[in-house]
């Protein structure tokens, strides 16, 4: 059991072992390489001004921590990519607890914790009827842990915040590390996250340039239908693409699997993003934290994979499945 | 059917090194299970090593908001305090420290934070504000503050006067104050000493007092901090020697 947990946790040697891994790293690496060179052009010719531009070089700073940050766990290993985002759903989950207060509800709060971890171990023992059981054992369990104050004032509230919290921050993102299971699990993820990173920006621009109506001005201001209707063109375009080589020789790699998938990473981006901007207009605050710089907190930059993580994860398992050709169970069987 | 009610963290959107300064902070699960775990293991050492006495445990309040303040010996005073207090009010026990001997350092700070939870108090400079955050916070949470009024430990083993800033905290409040008196600290870990002897130690919690009719300006925190001195100087029990 430690051997096969050792094994599991770093794979460095095969880090490169596809040519869309190495692809994506080199064209990240570029994109922020050549970022500054694009921000000074653009001040050259007039088209910013000195605010927009140190808010884009803020940005750009803490891409340089993030995007690292992301790579380097899913360059390591499977083990390692399922530990850190073992520890983004902790810190994600962290920043809404303290943002709705929930924290002081401290037996609920370990017991959405102890789901994580509980979460965690399914992905990393590849068990996956475990990992589909937890959501309604986690229900089950918080249930009955917030009934035990024998305080009914409140109860409700304090279940459906604690299974929001689990579903969103232990389950959505659990998805995301359960592909850690399959042997291309590299250049799939890197895949999803550049895609659904990228469909924001083609939002931004798209918006910037032809968006004239506002999606949901209450909940998101920033938001226009040209930018979502311009990026669900482009974020598939940009899917298929890299797709293309990711699912070489398989069914799922055909153009309409890929185009399907790529609206979802576009649409389910948009609307994870629209969720995280609900909550915190109901809680009257702007930003989920103070972590990242120019960011706001985590939650604030990974609103966007929340959504997409099991929408992309099912289409594929119903297609394809996960990890088909990989030991199962490796720590429990 | 009842509004939903948010009440962020009060040191909501801080950064974290703001936040480990901050009199606003709380605390969040992990360091929680950390203060627990320290001060079971203190409270543990104290009643073996010291053979710690606790008397007058009936005359804490029933539930916060309360402050607990004791003479200031040593460094081993703040886990006393703890250890008269029952578990329940640990989760909400805030030690209130020197700023510039407990938040000087990034391993200080860590241990002040994730240890005992400490809030910073600033020796030098303007304390009114930190006061003002730390009274608002105790009139709206079950928060227990533990604190030293004499602002440092005694160099000859006799208490010295307590400081007004106290009184500022609870003047014309309802806000019960718990006088203890530590004995036998001063002999076991003195100023400048880092190995603490064995001496017996003991914890004397006396009836809490309430300041609800003493004006909130310096003449009123002057009163309180006497009146406190008083009752902590007051005929010993068992005297050190």
């Amino acid at each position: 059991m430690i051997d096969a947990f050792w094994n599991k946790l770093l794979s460095p040697g095969a880090a490169f072992d596809h040519p869309v891994t190495i692809a994506l790293a080199a064209v990240v690496g570029g994109v922020l390489v050549a970022t500054p060179v694009v921000i000074e052009l653009l001040r050259l010719v007039g088209r910013i001004d000195a605010p927009h531009r140190a808010e884009l070089y803020r940005r750009l700073y803490s891409w340089l921590f993030l995007a690292p940050a992301i790579a380097a766990p899913v360059l390591l290993g499977p083990g390692c990519t399922i530990l850190a985002i073992a520890g983004l759903s902790l810190l994600c989950y962290r920043e809404f607890a303290r943002a709705t207060g929930f924290f002081r509800e401290r037996a609920l709060s370990a017991t959405v914790a102890v789901g994580v971890l509980a979460l965690t171990v399914a992905e990393y023992d590849h068990w996956y009827e475990f990992f589909v059981a937890l959501p309604s054992l986690m229900i089950a369990l918080i249930t009955i842990v917030a009934l035990a104050r024998d305080q009914p004032r409140g109860y409700l509230q304090r279940v459906s915040i604690a299974t929001l919290s689990f579903l969103l921050f232990g389950v959505c993102f659990g998805h995301l590390a359960y592909m850690a299971n399959d042997a291309d699990f590299r250049p799939i993820m890197l895949t999803i996250v550049v895609c659904v990173e990228a469909n924001d920006v083609f939002a931004y621009i798209c918006g910037k340039s032809f968006g004239r109506r506002k999606l949901a001005p209450a909940t998101s201001p920033g938001k226009t239908l040209g930018g979502v209707l311009g990026a669900a063109v482009l974020t598939p375009a940009l899917f298929a693409l890299i797709g293309r080589w990711v699912f070489e020789n398989q069914s799922i790699g055909s153009l309409t699997h890929l185009v399907i998938m790529g609206l979802f990473a576009s649409l389910a981006g948009m609307y994870g993003d629209l969720v995280i901007s609900s909550i915190k207009r109901d809680l009257g605050i702007k930003d989920m934290g103070a972590l990242l710089p120019g960011h706001g907190g985590l939650l604030d930059r990974f609103d966007s994979l929340l959504l997409v993580s099991p929408a992309i994860f099912h289409y594929i398992g119903y297609f394809r499945g996960w990890g088909l050709d990989q030991p199962a169970r490796i720590l429990t069987g | 059917m009842d509004q939903w009610e948010y009440r962020p963290a009060r040191d909501f959107g801080l950064p974290l090194r703001r936040r480990l300064l901050s009199v606003r902070r709380e605390n969040g699960l992990v360091s929680s299970l950390t203060r627990h775990a320290w001060w079971i293991g203190s409270g543990l050492y104290l009643r073996s090593y010291h053979r710690l006495v606790v008397r007058g445990r009936e005359h804490l309040p029933a539930r916060p908001p309360f402050i607990m303040i004791a003479n200031h010996a040593s460094h081993l005073d703040i886990m006393l305090l703890a250890a008269g207090l029952p578990m329940r009010f640990r989760e909400c026990a805030y030690p209130i420290a020197a700023g510039d001997t407990f938040f000087e350092t990034p391993a200080r700070r860590l241990f002040s934070w994730m240890m005992l939870s400490a809030l910073p108090m600033w020796r030098k400079g303007s304390v009114r504000h930190a006061i003002d955050d730390l009274r608002t916070r105790l009139l709206e949470n079950p928060v227990v503050y533990l604190l030293f009024p004499e602002g440092t430990r005694t160099r000859t083993g006799d208490m010295s006067a307590f400081r007004p800033g106290l009184g500022m905290l609870v003047a014309g409040t309802e806000i019960p104050v718990v006088p203890c008196r530590i004995e036998g600290a001063f002999r076991s870990l003195p100023p400048g000493s880092f190995v603490p002897r064995p001496y017996k130690l003991h914890l004397t919690i006396a009836p809490p007092m309430c300041f609800p009719a003493i004006a909130n300006d310096r003449a009123g925190w002057k009163r309180i901090a006497g009146e406190l001195e008083q009752v902590i100087r007051g005929p010993s029990a068992t005297p050190e020697a």
